[in-house]
């Protein structure tokens, strides 16, 4: 991990396309600005843990319990995601 | 010295071992996913797979890359009136704008005594009109990370 020491509005570049900068030092903790391009996503580290954990799982879940659904013998078709 | 082109093939159909059976799906239909999913980053493209005996559940399998798959439900199915609205930033990961049709999946778990839960905070969303998809995490969703789903 590479560490900063940053003071108000200090600003830190990721890449060449996203920067993060201090906007905030309170007692109730660090406020953040974040740019990033439209095909980044930013998202607070444990927001994303937890949907891992979730999609982790439902995976897990997939595998084990759907094949214990009734199958048919022949094989279907797959179909181009359409809305309703 | 002319040189012989050999013309390629277009690719064919792909058959899907599922958990419940065998599928046949086209390369087209394969949507991309330049993230993945959270916790499985490096499936990049999924089929959709519907089957009658699953509605109104559908398969989103992992297609090329490690194995993964789920069980997703349209969230309006869950909860008629969802409504999740799209930021900027995803807007444009998905190449939509706010008024694109989108298609909505709500991710499905179960527990071993066969409890089963939609994930509505963090839809997977894919714009059929350019085939990409991302699962969201809007900052204020009011959905639970877990509504229960009753039986059929």
């Amino acid at each position: 991990m590479l560490v900063f020491t940053r003071k108000r509005d200090q600003t830190i570049m990721i890449g060449d396309g996203i920067e993060v900068r201090v906007l905030r030092v309170g007692r109730d903790g660090v406020r953040l600005g974040v740019s990033a391009p439209a095909d980044v996503a930013v998202h607070r580290r444990e927001v994303y843990d937890t949907i891992r954990e979730e999609n982790r799982q439902a995976a897990a879940a997939a595998r084990t319990k759907v094949p214990l659904l009734r199958t048919l013998r022949s094989p279907r078709v797959g179909s181009r995601p359409r809305t309703a | 010295m002319g040189t012989h082109v050999t013309p390629m093939t277009p690719p064919g159909p792909i058959r899907v071992d599922t958990g419940f059976g065998e599928f046949t799906v086209n390369p087209g239909d394969l949507v991309s996913f330049p993230s993945g999913l959270p916790g499985f980053e490096r499936c990049r493209s999924f089929a959709l797979l519907s089957s009658e005996e699953l509605a109104p559940l559908s398969y989103l399998q992992a297609v090329g890359g490690p194995p993964a798959s789920f069980l997703v439900i349209d969230p309006r199915q869950v909860l008629p009136d969802y409504r999740c609205a799209l930021g900027q930033s995803d807007l444009g990961r998905l190449g939509a704008t706010e008024s694109s049709v989108l298609l909505w999946l709500a991710i499905v778990s179960f527990t071993d005594d066969d409890h089963a839960w939609a994930n509505l905070r963090a839809p997977v969303v894919i714009n059929p009109q350019k085939m990409i998809g991302y699962q969201v995490l809007p900052h204020n969703s009011l959905y639970p990370l877990r509504h229960p789903l009753t039986p059929a």
